[in-house]
């Protein structure tokens, strides 16, 4: 059967295991790590697509797939139950010869090189499921007509000190890149890849088959695919994005990006009908705020019982705040208890966990690197009185 | 227990909704902040695995089928079954706008006598609970009966109720059609009934053809002897709206936890259609008490006892107390509303002072600025 031709396919990787979000990803993959009170990380590459008008989706599990496998579905939340199209969960497969997993980024599009070519498309535009953005892909896939690319990489402008912590992509002026250099001591420019790249497919798919025939190949994108390219002379640019991007690949980061939901500043706004983010929906009634809750400057989803003080913090659907309990520059994931009197400081409470009444999880923090994140693994539970110290992990 | 057919009636002609249901059928209007009625009615169908349903409306019904499109948000989006939405005249046996359930009934017989289930419940929209459809077939079976109608205790207000009787066995021995309101609770009929779909069938042809056009009273009422007809009694929360003080006074109801609890899972999840909304958001000034807040708000000011559907805006210093602002409302900065009813993309703008009495909540209509 003859897949309809697509111009572009997506193809999101979500195979990665995310050491650094610790017990958050001990029995989840990265992309389906709640975020912002109702979405998944996956949510928003997923949303991206649907509102750039790509409707096919290939999500290359392969870590924990089940949760994921089970959040996306038929792809209907985001749009993605198409006739033609639609969302398709490609973990590795037995074949008849050369079985294996996922053995870097671009043997993961390697092994899947027949699922791609039944779409017959021009461009294949590879993501990465750990990011927090909103972006207009076909802006980015225009450019990249436009100046006749072999790949286009999408960037971001980060500060000096932050640029040894990224890919740098060091550019010319008018945008072809010359050089990729991976977390550079002395980096030369300040554009950070995002992860984000548009491939010609027929360039793509030679090199791949290259890279694969090579032994010696880590098969990645970042360390393998791009300099070999470059050094070819094929045509690679940076396409610039300016809007708020962030990695959510660690405890930090992604404290720092939930509390970014609750800072007008930021310049992350989820609320924006133009560019919705779309999540699967479990189905609650609206949230209940009881006679003794205080709560200022936070997010409450659907399902939530509050009856306590929050304070600067996100709390996920279905999540029970109890009487005299505090929870302050905190992330209460869905289902998750905090019980009477309990306090909750600079801490991530992880799915369906439990803090004993009268409990201490986090203390207070300064903002900045160094800022302690006490996180709760899921459905774990914090006895009566019992203290979880800042940036102390339980699981 | 696939073997049961539900028929929904979309609006009716005995409630009086007034401007709530200017634009809109019973079915359709908003309740509990982010549900439409019929929510209630399809979740404890699919939840008792009656998938097979026909929904017979009358007139406004683009609201119920915009909000019901395919079913899918109920999982009723099925090859085999699934929902079929009948407006009037929509075949040559549909001939009238419907003036009662026994015409409305008459007009989808085609569709009842060729569904694959032997058994079919009819359903009133204007009712919000959480019931277990196998437990009143368990039920029907077991008495034997020809109908089951389900019941609630309540006190009769005045709209049209059905006061049942029933003997120690359940079965009903007298029925009253009233309208005259009592302080005293009684049996009620909530307007649900279940039957073998043969039995339905020759009632209601036989009754057409009479040119009768009350179910109640020229078939429940006229034939409770020959009939065996049974009470089954809905407990835990119930909510019947008929009239806009029935509408306020239930939605508060829903401000009780346990009350809720029962609403929303005593014996399954009642989904709606879901709007993809940001979570909603709780600014510096936000004072929010024994409120019920649907996702997709913004709220600065003081809200008291109140119910907020998704996407209402609360500006710094607005002060909502005993009121129910439904989708899109906006309560700007020093207006105060109390024991309000505001439809969809109500404004109330700075500074006004509104507001209505318990006993007689005033409504804003939909659309329309304060």
């Amino acid at each position: 059967m003859n897949s309809r031709k697509k111009e572009c396919v997506a193809m999101l990787l979500a195979g990665g295991q995310g050491t650094r979000l610790y017990s958050l990803t001990k029995n989840v993959a990265k992309p389906a790590v709640s975020f912002g009170g109702k979405y998944r990380i996956i949510d928003f590459p997923l949303s991206n697509c649907i509102n750039s008008g790509i409707d096919t989706i290939g999500v290359l599990t392969q870590y924990q797939p089940f949760a994921l496998n089970q959040y996306i579905g038929n792809g209907q939340p985001w749009d993605l139950d198409r006739l033609n199209g639609g969302v398709y969960v490609l973990p590795p497969y037995m074949k008849a010869k050369n079985s294996d997993w996922y053995k870097g980024t671009a043997n993961a599009i390697y092994q899947n090189i027949e699922f791609i070519d039944k779409f017959s498309p021009e461009y294949v535009l590879v993501l990465s499921g750990d990011h927090i953005y909103k972006m207009d892909y076909s802006e980015m896939l225009a450019s990249h007509k436009k100046r006749g690319a072999d790949c286009t990489i999408a960037v971001i402008n980060v500060s000096l000190e932050e640029a040894s912590r990224f890919g740098i992509m060091n550019t010319k002026e008018d945008g072809e890149i010359y050089e990729f250099e991976e977390k550079p001591k002395k980096p030369k420019s300040t554009n950070a890849s995002m992860g984000i790249y548009i491939f010609t497919w027929e360039k793509l798919r030679r090199y791949l088959i290259e890279d694969e025939a090579n032994k010696e190949s880590s098969n990645d994108f970042g360390k393998n695919i791009i300099p070999a390219m470059l050094g070819d002379g094929c045509k690679l640019y940076a396409y610039n994005f300016s809007g708020y991007w962030k990695d959510v690949g660690t405890i930090n980061s992604l404290w720092e990006a939930n509390m970014d939901l609750l800072d007008p500043e930021s310049g992350l706004n989820l609320d924006d009908d133009n560019h919705k983010i779309y999540a699967r929906n479990s189905a609650e009634p609206p949230h209940y705020t009881g006679v003794d809750a205080l709560i200022s400057n936070s997010l409450v989803t659907e399902g939530c019982e509050i009856d306590g003080e929050v304070v600067h913090s996100v709390i996920s659907t279905g999540a029970e705040v109890y009487k005299g309990a505090k929870i302050e520059h905190s992330i209460i994931m869905p289902g998750a208890k905090v019980r009477e009197g309990a306090r909750v400081s600079y801490a991530i409470v992880g799915d369906g966990a439990e803090i004993g009444a009268g409990a201490q999880v986090g203390s207070k923090q300064e903002k900045g690197e160094h800022c302690a994140i006490a996180v709760i693994a899921p459905g774990y539970k914090v006895e009566e009185n019992a203290s979880v110290k800042a940036g102390e992990m339980v699981e | 227990m696939n073997d049961i057919m539900g028929i929904i009636f979309a609006s009716d002609n005995e409630t009086k909704l007034n401007e709530l249901t200017l634009h809109r059928t019973t079915a359709s209007l908003p309740f509990c902040g982010r549900y439409r009625f019929i929510d209630f009615t399809l979740s404890n169908f699919v939840n008792s695995q009656i998938t097979n349903l026909g929904i017979i409306t009358r007139n406004n019904y683009s609201s119920l089928t915009d909000h019901i499109r395919m079913g899918r948000d109920w999982d009723l989006n099925r090859k085999n079954g699934g929902i079929a939405v009948f407006p009037p005249y929509f075949s040559n046996s549909a001939r009238s706008m419907n003036r009662g359930k026994i015409e409305a009934l008459y007009s989808v017989l085609d569709f009842i006598q060729h569904a694959p289930e032997e058994y079919v419940v009819v359903t009133n929209s204007n009712i919000a609970a959480n019931i277990d459809f196998e437990s009143v077939f368990n039920y029907h079976m077991e008495k034997g009966a020809d109908v089951t109608m389900l019941t609630y205790t309540a006190c009769p207000n005045t709209s049209r109720k059905v006061i049942v009787k029933e003997d120690m066995a359940g079965r009903v021995t007298d029925m009253r059609i009233t309208q005259t309101p009592s302080s005293t609770p009684a049996e009620i009929g909530l307007n649900i009934y279940l039957s073998r779909k043969d039995l339905l069938i020759d009632l209601i042809t036989d009754s057409y053809e009479r040119g009768y056009t009350d179910f109640e009273k020229n078939i429940l009422q006229q034939k409770k002897d020959s009939l065996k007809i049974y009470g089954y009694h809905v407990d835990g929360y119930v909510g019947v709206i008929d009239d806009i003080k029935s509408y306020y006074h239930e939605s508060m109801r829903i401000l009780d936890t346990n009350l809720r609890n029962d609403l929303f899972t005593r014996n399954g999840t009642i989904f709606t259609k879901v709007k993809d909304s940001v979570p909603t958001r709780y600014r510096d000034g936000a004072n929010v008490k024994n409120s019920l807040i649907a996702d997709g708000c913004d709220i600065n000011g003081t809200v008291i006892n109140s119910i907020l559907f998704r996407g209402v805006k609360v500006e710094a210093g607005a002060v909502i107390e005993n009121s129910i602002v439904m989708e899109g409302g906006k309560v700007c900065s020093g207006a105060k509303m109390s024991y309000i009813i505001a439809d969809k993309d109500v404004t109330i703008t700075e500074d006004k002072k509104i507001s209505g009495y318990e006993t007689y909540p005033m409504v804003i209509v939909k659309g329309k600025t304060v």
